[in-house]
């Protein structure tokens, strides 16, 4: 089985700026980890082979650091990987992102089964792994919580709604997109995060996958972010429960109740 | 192995070495700096203490880095920490590494955890009574399952409600744990006074907090301490020293550059 895992950098942190001019992520400065969803896929990927062999190609698309992250995946299993970096795809929405990542795996051939985590923690749109199935027009499931079966043919998935759940064969090539409840994702280890770090990232441009210029960046993009805003933050509240243990539990539970915690 | 009352006679120190973090992005400047400080310790005729994902930040773990960068183990100067955030793969892994290596002094603790970290399942550990993993069920694990291998010890936190960490400390004790290494002390601690006259044959090791940044401890030790706290490390050193004269010292954060050259002239 050949399969791509696409994965995202995104900023470490919650206490993200934004650009008041473009209404995009200052990123410049901030510490960036691969996107957490992600490495549910690449976990999913890497147990795919290890069950069925085959080969496992890590895809994202970003700057020059974002080869960290895919270091990071190949730290734990993935084969080789791709970075799509130029700066014609600067300012890719998820649109453009998605025509850009489902031209690479055209490049790539052959390919069996795309993973994707159910979404990035930056931007939080989970709309880049549908948006490859829809370039590809091949068949996807999104929000998959555990695959059920494989053959050479075909991949059963179970996936998460907010009823309950589905259990969908879906005819290969087709893209899934994975939510935490899928696996445990392995921690690397030095051996493979050394091993990781010497092997070559093959890094393509919009010509090297064919892409159409007027597809990718700003000017491929169809989203028009109008106005944005921070959240009022959080603020966090303590209190003290005394009494008897039976007294403190009602109490605690009460106030679980109360937020809709319970 | 490492044997706290020899520790204590012969003025040896535990020095608490962490490992590279695994979003390191100079891997290589980190890996030569670990393997510089755990030779310079070894040297020193101290003792090597390996942190496990401390504070639930991803790091490499102590095995894999005494393997991968060749170091020289001592079974008397080094210690390894190990918290229950592994899969039970993993801790098998660990500890075959540590029992090959001949590392043999492992401090159990329940850990920090993350997101990305696996927690150890009851299943995992054989306990069937309880509900999650902790230091007691890791540390009845090991000895069931590599017995007469390991000198274990575990963490005695004072900061936490007296009745309840005493009530874990004899669960620590009854699973097999055969030293203590107190959280950071500052000044003398009428709960660590209890603890020494509570468990007279159980050798204790204080911890000994050697960064100047006291407010870092807020956390551990339940209260805000501010930010403008002026504190001398190695002054407070010597003053662990004279409350605590049958104790071991463990020192976290410990200065390379700055405070090493002045430890062996603290333990009077």
């Amino acid at each position: 089985m050949k399969i791509v895992v696409c994965i995202k950098q995104v900023p470490a942190t919650n206490d993200a700026k934004i650009d008041p001019e473009t209404k995009r992520i200052i990123r410049e400065g901030m510490k960036a980890i691969l996107n957490p969803f992600d490495t549910y896929a690449v976990e999913e990927a890497v147990l795919l082979k290890e069950k069925f062999g085959g080969e496992i190609i890590a895809l994202s698309m970003g700057p020059e650091k974002a080869e960290l992250s895919l270091r990071e995946a190949i730290s734990v299993g993935v084969d080789r990987a791709v970075l799509l970096n130029d700066r014609a795809f600067g300012g890719s929405d998820t649109w453009a992102t998605s025509y850009a990542l489902s031209s690479a795996i055209k490049k790539i051939g052959d390919v069996d089964l795309v993973i994707c985590g159910k979404q990035a923690i930056d931007g939080d749109t989970a709309q880049v792994g549908p948006g490859i199935a829809a370039h590809l027009d091949w068949l996807q499931a999104t929000y998959v919580m555990e695959v059920v079966d494989t053959s050479n043919s075909s991949i059963t998935v179970k996936r998460m709604h907010e009823d309950g759940y589905d259990i969908c064969e879906l005819q290969l090539p087709a893209v899934i997109t994975v939510v935490k409840d899928i696996n445990t994702p392995r921690v690397p280890n030095l051996k493979g995060r050394l091993a990781a770090n010497k092997c070559e990232i093959q890094v393509w441009k919009p010509e090297d996958i064919g892409a159409d210029i007027d597809k990718i960046g700003l000017n491929g993009s169809p989203t028009r972010v109008v106005k944005t805003q921070q959240p009022a933050p959080r603020h966090s509240s303590t209190i003290k429960i005394t009494g008897t243990p039976q007294k403190c539990a009602r109490q605690m539970v009460r106030e679980l109740r109360l937020r809709n915690i319970l | 192995m490492i044997n706290p009352n020899n520790h204590i006679q012969h003025k040896i120190y535990d020095v608490e070495i962490l490992p590279p973090k695994q979003d390191s992005e100079k891997l290589d400047t980190d890996l030569e700096l670990f393997a510089t400080k755990y030779n310079r310790v070894m040297e020193s005729g101290y003792s090597v203490c390996i942190t496990d994902n401390a504070m639930g930040h991803l790091a490499f773990q102590g095995t894999e880095l005494i393997e991968e960068l060749g170091l020289k183990v001592d079974p008397a100067q080094v210690m390894i920490h190990l918290n229950t955030f592994h899969t039970k793969a993993d801790i098998h892994h660990i500890l075959d590494i540590c029992k090959a290596k001949g590392i043999e002094s492992l401090l159990i603790i329940t850990g920090d955890g993350s997101d990305r970290l696996p927690k150890l399942q009851p299943a995992d550990v054989c306990a069937t009574d309880v509900e999650a993993v902790t230091s007691v069920e890791l540390l009845k694990y090991i000895q069931q399952n590599y017995p007469d291998t390991f000198v274990l010890g575990v963490a005695f936190n004072p900061y936490e409600p007296e009745e309840h960490e005493f009530a874990k400390m004899d669960r620590k004790i009854a699973a097999g744990a055969s030293f203590i290494i107190t959280q950071p002390l500052i000044e003398q601690n009428a709960v660590v006074d209890k603890l020494l006259e509570k468990y007279p044959n159980i050798p204790v090791t204080v911890e000994a907090w050697m960064s100047k940044k006291l407010y870092l401890l807020s956390e551990a030790v339940g209260y805000e301490i501010p930010q403008d706290t002026e504190f001398d490390p190695i002054q407070t050193l010597k003053d662990l020293h004279k409350i605590y004269p049958k104790c071991g010292v463990y020192l976290s954060l410990l200065g390379f550059k700055t405070q090493y050259d002045l430890i062996k002239d603290t333990w009077i």
